[in-house]
């Protein structure tokens, strides 16, 4: 059986409680990417939270809460196919117990360890690749923070502490617009909500001033004889270009 | 924001370009050597163009110095572009780069402005505005100029989380040639309040580290037969070199980011410089002043810095010779010897050998040279003896007395401990043999080391063309024109 879900951790938990409870699972869509002529081939799950809470917490129990939040970070990720990935790592969790995690040259443990960390490192790396602006509330006339990404991996949540933590005192957003999402946080306290449309916000006055600064700085830290624009690249993929003010034209 | 602030920005930036002591993630380094390639855990911000990390915004807040340091191109009887930050200027600067994730701190530094005290006392009010006025939580690393007072000095500890005053050159007569105006009682005496207060500050929170202090009074040392004298004693914490190896560099954000940032005294320690291979002094000086260093002001790091040739003078090396990177280099390892691996001075440099072979890793010298303590069995040495064998590092070792307790080890299980085995088998015994082949005589092993190390310096020239070298420097320096850059730190 295919089963069609809507793209959210809950009803992903809940296509795996009927693999086990209606009929085995052959694969698991998102409804977005699901093409309409298979569709008589599929059932379009409805997410039931009791459902999903019991697939949870039998995978804590008999699993473990540490693998729980790594088929999380997977869920989280880009990586393709994930679902029947997180459903197979569930199985033979199920099956190993908690020392599923050492099992690394297991295919169905190697593909959730490589996803995991591909969602480890882009946290990592947008910890310092994230660029705001500083703008003005259109209504208001509030000043707040403002940043544009466009993220591989759906991380917002994760990088949301690292962020809130640093901006106490400062309202911020931070907007991937890929997906349609936004992080608002102010004062330590955050929230992942959807964010489709442009914000109703303008720069403030001095923005282009200190992007022209760092630039200015940036270009000056480089030693331009030993221009190496690959490992520049390697670090920075070329991706994130365009929101970082010191690379992208202003 | 001014409207000269962007040429200030520039100009102060370039100057503070290569100083290598910024130490908050080893990145800023010129030359991206072995050492501290552990350390780059923190967040980067950004990699300039020739593929560098930056995290923190490093910039002096004047380059317009009274002092005249031969070596300097911001000393006084240079000319070029003379800028100065206002403290208000660089602290909205700073915070504004902050707030925009654009960098995770300040490293600030400055050329002696008018006097030492005047030069703190920007500094200070810089600090104290993005602290107070702007607060700000992240990393600031503060370098001192020597001859400060000590009230000044106090209150910028208490604004910063790292300190450092640079010790500039291994001995006094080289410092009193090349700097003149830099007094080495001027440069100890802040060192020795850092340290003071900081213990201070330990005795008063932690318990049972009473023992490792040491009466504070008078001692009079002359620093490790290396001609710098203290004039007074540090009260150094005992054995700071050889005890437990300390973790020190690393994360940022972990090195105690204070959130209520008035109540504690440069959190992260304090760090300090030497400038290599402008004065005549062997290695084994160089050494022996960084033991005493670590001694006696509980260093977190001393910094190494190849000395550019920019300067025409007859005291300094000719503006042909390349900068000594590759000694750099080796005195980085000598220097890790020293932290982590339990070796004094001596034992690494003698008097009949007084300078570092730059072709071989010092460790791997000291085993040719004791070629008689070898082969270590490892089934039975203990931890000292473990990381005396070149090959095996700190964690390696635990992990052979780990395994020790339960069974014993063999052969095969050494190489996924981390042992380095094309260079240890040769100089240990695993169940009483010996898997080094014949060649144990001293000569002949550091052929075949020599041959290993060029091979593996070419793959890494190869594995790394972002490595700076001299030409790179001399040229980005504007070749033999005048050069806009103070290579050797512009300030203090
Ligand atoms: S090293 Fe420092 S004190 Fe000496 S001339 Fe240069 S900036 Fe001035």
């Amino acid at each position: 059986m295919n089963y069609i879900y809507d793209n959210t951790y809950e009803g992903f938990l809940t296509c795996a409680y009927h693999h086990w409870y209606t009929e085995k699972a052959e694969g698991i869509f998102p409804d977005e990417l699901y093409q309409l002529d298979l569709c008589r081939y599929a059932m379009s799950v409805e997410t039931d939270a009791a459902k999903a809470e019991r697939v949870l917490d039998a995978v804590n129990a008999r699993i473990s809460t540490w693998d729980a939040e790594r088929i999380y970070k997977v869920f989280c990720s880009n990586e393709p196919e994930k679902e029947m990935k997180m459903l197979r790592y569930i199985a033979l969790g199920f099956r190993h117990g908690p020392k599923i995690r050492l099992m690394h040259g297991d295919p169905v443990v190697k593909a959730a360890e490589a996803a995991e960390q591909r969602v480890g490192r882009e946290v990592h790396r947008l910890c310092g690749l994230v660029r705001f602006s500083e703008a003005r509330d259109g209504i208001s006339g509030n000043t707040l923070l403002y940043a544009k990404v466009e993220l591989d991996n759906d991380v917002l949540e994760f990088i949301a502490p690292h962020f809130s933590d640093r901006y106490k005192s400062e309202p911020f957003v931070i907007h991937d617009v890929s997906r349609g999402k936004g992080l608002f946080a102010y004062g330590g306290e955050w929230e992942v909500m959807p964010l489709e449309a442009a914000l109703p916000i303008e720069a403030s006055e001095d923005e282009h001033g200190y992007r022209l600064l760092w630039k200015g700085y940036f270009d000056a830290m480089g030693i331009r004889e030993r221009a190496n624009p690959k490992t520049q690249r390697g670090f920075m993929p070329a991706r994130y270009w365009k929101h970082l003010p010191e690379v992208s034209g202003l | 924001m001014e409207s000269g602030t962007f040429e200030k920005l520039t100009v102060l930036g370039e100057s503070a370009k290569y100083d290598v002591s910024c130490s908050s993630s080893g990145h800023a380094r010129v030359n991206v050597g072995r050492i501290g390639s552990a350390a780059c855990a923190g967040i980067c911000h950004t990699w300039t163009s020739d593929g560098r990390c930056l995290s923190l915004l490093k910039v002096l807040l004047s380059n317009d110095c009274v002092y005249d340091c031969k070596y300097c191109v911001n000393r006084r009887t240079a000319d070029g572009a003379r800028r100065t930050f206002e403290p208000k200027e660089l602290a909205e600067l700073t915070i504004e780069f902050y707030r925009r994730n654009y960098i995770e701190g300040l490293f600030l530094s400055s050329a002696v402005l008018v006097s030492p005290d005047h030069t703190a006392e920007r500094m200070y009010e810089c600090l104290w505005l993005l602290r107070e006025v702007h607060g700000f939580a992240g990393y600031i690393h503060a370098k001192i100029v020597p001859g400060v007072s000590p009230e000044l000095l106090t209150q910028i500890g208490l604004v910063a989380d790292r300190l450092s005053v640079n010790i500039e050159m291994p001995t006094s007569q080289s410092l009193s040639l090349l700097a003149p105006q830099k007094k080495p009682e001027a440069i100890f005496a802040p060192m020795t309040q850092i340290t003071r207060t900081q213990m201070e500050q330990r005795t008063l929170k932690a318990a049972g580290n009473m023992q490792r202090l040491r009466p504070a009074g008078y001692e009079g040392i002359d620093m490790g037969g290396t001609g710098l004298y203290v004039g007074e004693g540090a009260g150094g914490e005992a054995g700071a070199l050889t005890s437990t190896p300390r973790k020190t560099g690393g994360h940022i954000v972990s090195e105690s980011r204070r959130k209520t940032w008035n109540e504690k005294f440069a959190p992260a320690g304090q760090t300090t410089q030497m400038l290599i291979g402008a004065s005549p002094e062997s290695d084994r000086q160089i050494l022996h002043m960084s033991e005493a260093l670590y001694r006696r002001f509980t260093m977190k790091r001393v910094y190494f810095s190849a000395y550019i040739p920019v300067v025409d003078a007859p005291e300094l090396p000719s503006l042909l010779s390349p900068p000594p990177l590759r000694r750099e280099h080796r005195l980085y390892q000598a220097d890790w010897l020293l932290r982590f691996y339990g070796f004094s001075a001596d034992e690494i440099l003698t008097e009949t050998e007084p300078n570092l072979d730059y072709d071989l890793d010092p460790k791997v010298i000291w085993a040719l040279r004791h070629i008689d303590a070898f082969p270590i069995e490892v089934n039975t040495a203990s931890e000292a003896e473990l990381l005396r064998i070149p090959g095996i590092g700190n964690v390696s070792a635990r992990r052979i007395l780990r395994q020790r307790r339960v069974q014993k080890v063999r052969y095969e299980d050494l190489k996924k401990m981390g042992v380095v085995m094309k260079r240890a088998r040769y100089f240990l015994t695993c169940g009483g043999r010996y898997h080094g082949g014949k060649e144990q005589e001293a000569e002949k092993l550091r052929t075949v080391f020599m041959l290993e190390s060029r091979a593996a310096e070419d793959a890494a020239a190869l594995m790394n063309p972002g490595t700076l070298n001299a030409a790179d420097i001399r040229r980005a320096l504007g070749g033999g024109e005048k050069p806009q850059i103070s290579l050797f730190e512009a300030s203090l």
